[in-house]
Parts: C-alpha cells; structure tokens; sequence
C-alpha cells in the first residue's frame, strides 16, 4: 500500500511539473475554454429563451453536456497521449521493466489524468456559471456519485483506446470515431430524444447518455440520488461491465505485444 | 547458483503486413531471431554478447527483462520463469537500453531518477542517496538538475546507465552502453561494471566495442543469425585483437580493415 501511493505521487509529481513547464499550453487553454463558451451563450442567445431541452434553460443544458463530454473525450485522450509518448519516446519499453505491474501503472496515471481533467472541468462549469450567468440548481451528492460512476466509464473508454494503440498503433482513429459518435449520440448538444427512433435506442446504448443524463440532473435540477436512482443503476451497470472488459483486453494486448515485439511501435 | 538461464529459447519475429496497406509494397514473413540457444550466467559473472548486427543480442536481454516472451523454451532469473512470473523478474533486472530518449524530457535528469526508482520500489527513505551514487558513478552529478531535454546523446546514455543501477539489480543488463561515451567515461564506466560484478551483480553486456569486451568480460557468448557460435571465457590479459580475431574467424566475416584502424578500433 505505501508502494502504491509512492507510486502514485511520482506520477503526479511528474505530471504537474511536465505540466508546470509548458505554462503558455496552460493559458492557450484557458482562454479556449472561454471562447468555446462564449460561443455556445451566443448560440444559445440565437435560438431564444423558448427551446427548454428537459424543462432547463438552453445555455446550463449545452454547459454541462459540453463539459462532461469533454471530460470523457479529454481522458481518453490522455490514456492515448501517453501510450503514444511512450511509444515515440521510448519510455514504453523501459516502464514495462519496473516492479510496477503494467495494470497498476495504468490506473495510477490514469488518477493523475483524471486530476487535470477534472481541474478543467471545474473550471468550465465554474466560468459558465460565474460569468455567463447559467443557472444552476445543484444536489451536491448526486453530483459526486455520477461523477465517481462518469469516471469509472471514462477510465474503461480511456483503457479501451489505449489498447488500440498497442494492438492497431490506430489509437487516434478510434478515438476520433469514438468522440465524433458520442458527440452526436449523447445529448451533449441537444436532447437524445430529437434523434430518429432507431438513432434515439442505440443513443441509450451509450454510457455517456446516462452520464451527461445525471449531471444535468444533479447539477440543473438538484435531484437526490434516489430520484435519480434508475440513472445511477444505469451508470453502475455500465462501469461493473466495461472496467474489468477493458482491463482484460489491455492485458492481452500488452501480452501480445510482448510476444510479437511491437509494444514499441506506433 | 545460476542467475540467469536460457533453455531452448527460440524467438520468430513475424511481420503483418499494416493495417489498411492497399498502396504499400509490405509483405508478411518472419525472421528468426534466436533459435534453440541454452547458456546460463553465474552470480557475480560479466558475460559478453558479441555478434553482427541482427545476431539476437538485443533480443536476448529483452527476453531477460520481460519486455518480450519466447516462442518456446524457458528463461529463468534467479529461478523464475520470465513468463510466469513477470514481475519477480523484474525486480531482479536492470536495463538500460539503447535508445537513447527514454525519458521525460520536461523533467531533470534527478527527478526522471527519481520517478523511476519510485516504480521500481525502492524504499523512499534510501532514494536520495541512491541517485547521488549513481550520478556520481556516471559523471552526472553537475547536471543532476538540468532538464533531460537539454542532454546529449552520451549525457542520455549514461542516464541510461544511471536508471538501471538505481534499483540495486541483481542481474544487469546493458545494450552497448559505451557507444556515445567520450574515452574518459567509458574508462570510468568500466570500473563501475567490474566492481558490480564483485557485489555479485550478473551482467550481459552486448557489445560491438572488443577492447570492452576484454577488459570487463569474464566470457563471451558470439550469436550469428539468432545461433550460439561460441562460449568460452575471455582469458586474463587478452588483447582486443584476439578478441577481434577469434570473432572474425568464427562468423566467417571478412575484416576489411586496414591495420592502423583495428588498433583504433580496440582502444576505448
């Protein structure tokens, strides 16, 4: 246990310091992140007061669905940057010679991965709130829980795409693939309900419907955790299936790799 | 005891074709890259692995260190197979390789020592001292604070050196570690590697460099195309043109150059 926070910090540490030192990357992002939502107020603006996707105001609606998308689409790319770092660099080969079993490796960064997402996530919803002046009604609980369930999810979707790095050295198409259907299956724009039939049931098929679902729920509405138990249940289903799916497939991957040499390319 | 043992160890690369190559000329097919090759290396004993380019030295400490598995046959560290227990291995071996950038650039040579050790465990309280001790053993100590991204290429080969020392292994493995060291490094580096194998520290050491080989190896292993032509002890007081010679005449290589350049070729 003491091994594995030790661990834990040096990853962070080293996170944080590589991220200390790119400080212009840092406020290039900031300032995205203020255009992207100066963009959506507008949008918002444009389409009027009287669209109320879900009885919510349209600018909090696209808010919290732009900003937990990101989160999940941010940490997979995270996995994926750091598969393919390691990779470009060299750094691949010689972290899979540490003590470190590659599964506890992977967990490990990815905490450190999900530290800065969640930062920027924070800082999203914060600036929506404090200068574009969404309302918000928020169960603080709630929004805890769809959280802790939202990033188990994000972390088997980040694995899943880190394994197709090593297994296919595609990982960026997946991701691209991945991102661009949840961007339009998930409700992150607009309710899923707007969808066709066929579109709408295989939107209910996507974990981060009932992710985006929640947040709007817990964060909107101000929803209990037992009012919005069937969402939570959902969402836990999802996470029970798809963690240890995804952990399994990254072990064959990396076993693979190892059996046929190419755990460094990319 | 014998630290490290091969049994029968085979190694094929196969190669697959890209993945969606309708325009390239890639073509599947294998190489084999070690074939039936058995020797075994004793504690505290400096085993040299001489060959040609694509020989399977490369390929043999990666076995060692578990990055890659064998297609058949066993390999044994300190009595655990590196397939069934991959991570008892681990604990035991030291690499460092011949990439050169393996490390995080945005990071100083210390702290990317540090990160590392932290994986391998070893224990936080005895940490700082480690890494003084192998800065100082690789003549690193004044840029112990420097970003790796601002190195040379030797600065990063003895970092190399340096990270797989750092968890005290009991079997060390170096992929031509002298390659971009000036003449005073490597001397120095030498030394280091005699007096691990006092310790006793078991070191497989491929090289390309005969005057290395004679004067830190206790016996060479020569592989030609994944095959074990030789293993025999180097003795004491031979010169790198033996070396040099007994490797020409074995693999069957024609050396072509003139004699002012072997001389050259065997100082450090």
């Amino acid at each position: 246990m003491r091994s594995t926070v030790d661990k834990l910090r040096a990853i962070l540490r080293r996170d944080l310091l590589t991220a200390i030192r790119h400080r212009s990357g840092f406020a290039m992002t900031l300032i995205g992140v203020f255009m992207e939502l100066a963009a959506f107020y507008f949008l918002s603006r444009a389409i009027g007061p009287g669209f109320r996707p879900g009885g919510v105001e349209y600018f909090p609606f696209l808010l919290v669905g732009t900003g937990v998308y990101t989160f999940f689409v941010m940490s997979a790319q995270a996995f994926l940057s750091s598969v393919q770092e390691a990779q470009q660099t060299g750094t691949m080969e010689v972290l899979m010679t540490t003590s470190t079993e590659p599964a506890e490796l992977v967990v490990l960064s990815s905490i450190s991965a999900f530290a800065g997402n969640l930062v920027s996530l924070g800082v999203y919803l914060l600036a929506g709130v404090a200068v574009f002046r969404a309302s918000i009604h928020v169960d603080v609980l709630s929004c805890f829980v769809v959280l802790i369930l939202s990033i188990v999810i994000a972390l088997a979707l980040g694995i899943v795409v880190a394994t197709m790095q090593i297994t296919l050295q595609k990982g960026s198409a997946v991701l691209w693939l991945l991102s661009s259907g949840l961007w339009f299956l998930s409700g992150a724009m607009f309710p899923s309900e707007s969808l066709p039939r066929p579109l709408e049931l295989l939107a209910h098929l996507v974990p981060l419907t009932y992710a985006i679902e929640g947040m709007r729920m817990a964060l909107l509405q101000g929803r209990s955790v037992v009012a919005m138990a069937p969402t939570l249940a959902i969402l836990a289903a999802f996470g029970a299936v798809l963690l240890p799916l995804a952990m399994g497939g990254l072990s064959l991957s990396l076993r693979r790799a190892r059996r046929r040499g190419t755990l460094s390319f990319y | 005891m014998d630290r490290v043992v091969f049994e029968s160890v085979r190694k094929v690369f196969r190669h697959h074709p890209a993945l969606f190559n309708w325009m390239g000329r890639e073509r599947g097919g294998e190489t084999v890259a070690l074939e039936n090759l058995s020797f075994s290396a004793p504690a505290g004993q400096v085993l040299v692995l001489l060959g040609p380019n694509g020989s399977g030295k490369t390929t043999a400490l990666k076995l060692i260190s578990t990055i890659l598995l064998p297609d058949a046959g066993t390999v044994w560290v300190d009595g655990c197979d590196t397939v069934k227990h991959a991570r008892r291995v681990r604990q035991q071996v030291g690499i460092a390789v011949a990439t050169e950038r393996s490390f995080f650039p945005r990071l100083s040579a210390r702290e990317n020592l540090d990160f590392f050790a932290a994986l391998d465990e070893v224990p936080p309280r005895d940490r700082r001292a480690r890494i003084d001790s192998v800065l100082r053993d690789t003549g690193l100590e004044e840029q112990a604070d420097t970003l790796v991204m601002k190195f040379s290429s030797g600065m990063y080969q003895r970092l190399g050196i340096a990270r797989a020392l750092v968890k005290r292994p009991g079997v060390l493995l170096l992929d031509e570690p002298t390659r971009s060291l000036d003449a005073g490094t490597t001397a120095h580096f030498w030394t280091t590697v005699r007096a691990l194998a006092g310790q006793p520290t078991t070191i497989l050491l491929a090289t390309h460099n005969f005057a290395e080989a004679a004067t830190v190896g206790d016996r060479l292993l020569l592989l030609r195309r994944g095959r074990l032509l030789a293993d025999r002890p180097v003795r004491a007081g031979e010169s790198a043109e033996a070396l040099r010679s007994f490797y020409f005449h074995m693999t069957g290589e024609v050396d072509e150059a003139p004699g002012a350049i072997r001389r050259v070729e065997t100082l450090p």
